[in-house]
């Protein structure tokens, strides 16, 4: 129903968006918390994610990452504040309607699904489909072949879904997103239980689904290297709320990360990408060396 | 396999067992404890022909509809449980028909003559209430507690399950024997029918209950995807979840009224037909809808020569079957 604007169109592209706000924000989060039992799992935050940028939240276990994921796809319902699609509010849109703007792919989960890739992709049509529609259309089947070259798995389409490697399962239900033909792509935890190679091609695929077909994509990570090299903003989220926000360079620095995550980090510089070490071992100390007044974070080598 | 080869598997399937079923409906009317040919059904006045007419057509269009909607229903409830040893009968339905029956066998026992309540007996009348009612008692302790959940239904499911159970005992132990006996040859389950009154009665809610579960084949579908991603779709999980239940309770309760609880059809032909059609739903619902119907028919011809002139309850030899495949199942899926 909604035109799609030409791929990266209206895309920052890598550029640091999170200063301002305002009409271009896609998705906009204000004042939301979600509180079940009593407890405080988000929130109550602000957070506006800007067209054809590629934003990761990372934070602590526990810190409300998965949760507010699912409040962004309109999954859970904020029990205060308001959710907006391009200044829309949520409940302005159907369940299907609603789907058609913003993808979810959940977590790997080691689940049997007893259907083929294809089948699988096919089903990521679901909100373009009417209930008693027949068979899916030449259009359904024009968005999965899409969906499946941009992934990168036309050779797997006749496979069984549980013969896969959790790799190539990942990017199936990615595809299955992209064939829903959604503007907005939330992933969490992409990379959470695959191999370095697996995690390689999702972190190439990220930036190709933002250049090449226009999307844009919020993910949670606990991978902050993966974080690092796939996104342009970042979102550190402790306890619910949000404890800052930049560009990689910005946010990845050793105070920042040690704050959040009560361990030691030292950052090496990559150009925009900083590569973070986490500090381990029984011979180093639990808490961070103190950075010595005036010394830049580019200092800061091992 | 390829979808296009799968969508081949699924139209073959359909192909086969829509000749199957035919072919039971037209031949396990001439088979029983004496055999009736053709020409001899097609006379009128004879007695060949009214037990052909009158007994074993009506049985056997009984059991097409009875076997195809517990196969349709242990489907559904399989898809929407995640889980392969769902059945119909998991959330309390068959607990709520036998104390509906047993109760109403217990109470008109003593006036020798069951009055009938709109062409039916008080028995099937109160099991038809007691299936819905423990439907209903379920899915409400369920709502209690924020929407639907799965597991919530599934706990209050078995607890219903349970407390029917223990009512039934105890009525059953208030009863003299005769009473006793009826409520356990009841609760064998049997498709012994005189005339066309049960199919016309249990057919439209079995075609309305498949024709159900077939549109939402998409959903159901989806749902073997996990129910997280299916809401991320735009699946209203609550209310698909109420549809299935509604759809495959009414689909059995209705049934289960008038032929008492047959176990294990619901549990052993949907896994026999998801190898055979595939996961699809879209093939699976019609396939069940005939499969199931074929093998009941089949099992209920068997019991009913196998010892003739005196007939083993279909309830006995389906369940007899039901044990070892259960054992099978369990035992091959640990292998995989």
């Amino acid at each position: 129903m909604t035109a799609r604007p030409a791929p990266g169109a209206d895309g920052p592209q890598g550029t640091d968006a999170h200063a301002t706000r305002g009409p271009r924000d896609l998705l906009s989060a204000r004042g939301i918390s979600w509180r079940p039992a009593e407890r405080t799992v988000v929130g109550p935050l602000d957070l506006a994610v800007q067209r054809g940028e590629a934003l990761a939240v990372v934070g602590p276990n526990g810190a409300g990452k998965t949760s507010l994921l699912r409040l962004l796809t309109g999954l859970l319902t904020p029990d205060t504040g308001t959710l907006a699609f391009d200044g829309l509010a949520f409940d302005r849109f159907g369940r299907k309607e609603l789907a058609r703007q913003i993808a979810y792919v959940p977590q790997l989960r080691p689940i049997r699904v007893p259907l083929a890739v294809e089948e699988v992709v096919l089903l990521g049509r679901y909100p373009h489909l009417r209930p008693l529609q027949v068979a899916p259309a030449a259009g359904d089947f024009a968005a999965v072949d899409e969906a499946l070259r941009v992934v990168g798995i036309g050779h797997l389409r006749g496979r069984p879904v549980d013969e896969l490697s959790g790799g190539e399962r990942q990017a199936v239900y990615i595809a299955a997103a992209l064939a829903q033909e959604a503007e907005v792509l939330v992933l969490d935890e992409p990379t959470t239980h695959l191999d370095p190679r697996h995690q390689r091609d999702i972190a190439a695929l990220i930036p190709r689904l933002r250049a090449e077909v226009g999307r844009t994509v919020v993910f949670a990570s606990h991978d902050l290297n993966f974080a690092s090299m796939t996104a342009s903003r970042i979102v550190a989220l402790r306890d619910g709320r949000i404890l800052g926000s930049g560009t990689p360079p910005e946010l990845l620095t050793p105070e920042t990360l040690s704050e959040l995550f009560e361990a030691p980090f030292e950052v090496v510089r990559d150009g925009e990408h900083p590569v973070i070490l986490l500090r381990m071992g029984p011979d180093l100390e639990s808490t961070p060396a103190p950075t010595p007044p005036g010394t830049p974070p580019e200092d800061r080598t091992p | 396999m390829t979808p296009g080869q799968r969508r081949a598997t699924g139209v073959r399937t359909l192909a086969v067992l829509g000749l199957a079923w035919l072919a039971v409906l037209v031949l396990a009317p001439l088979v029983g404890s004496t055999a009736v040919s053709p020409a001899a059904a097609f006379e009128p006045g004879t007695t060949a022909s009214t037990i052909v007419w009158q007994l074993r057509l009506p049985r056997v269009l009984l059991a097409l509809l009875a076997g195809g909607a517990l196969a349709v229903s242990g489907m559904g409830f399989q898809t929407l449980f995640r889980n392969e040893l769902a059945e119909p009968y998991t959330l309390g339905i068959a607990g709520g028909a036998a104390l509906g029956a047993v109760l109403a066998l217990h109470l008109t026992a003593r006036s020798s003559l069951d009055p009938g309540l709109f062409g039916f007996t008080v028995v099937a009348a109160a099991s038809f209430a007691g299936a819905l009612g423990a439907t209903a008692l379920v899915v409400g302790l369920a709502l209690r507690r924020r929407g639907v959940e799965t597991a919530t239904l599934l706990l209050a499911g078995i607890a219903v399950s349970f407390s029917c159970s223990a009512l039934i005992l105890f009525i059953q132990y208030l009863s003299d024997s005769t009473q006793t006996f009826r409520m356990v040859r009841w609760m064998m389950g049997g498709l012994a029918v005189v005339g066309f009154r049960e199919v016309l009665w249990v057919a439209p809610w079995v075609l309305a209950g498949a024709g159900l579960l077939l549109v939402l084949r998409w959903d159901l579908n989806l749902l073997l995807t996990g129910e997280e991603l299916a809401a991320s779709r735009g699946v209203d999980l609550g209310r698909l979840r109420l549809l299935i239940l509604g759809a495959s309770s009414l689909m059995v309760g209705a049934l289960v009224a008038v032929t008492g609880p047959i176990g294990f059809v619901g549990l052993m032909v949907p896994h026999m037909l998801r190898r055979w059609a595939g996961s699809d739903h879209l093939y699976l619902t019609p396939a069940c809808l005939l499969g199931g119907g074929v093998f009941l028919a089949l099992c209920d011809l068997v019991a009913r020569t196998v010892m003739a002139p005196a007939e083993l309850p279909v309830g006995v030899l389906t369940a007899l079957l039901g044990g070892p495949f259960f054992l099978w199942l369990l035992l091959s899926r640990r292998s995989r």
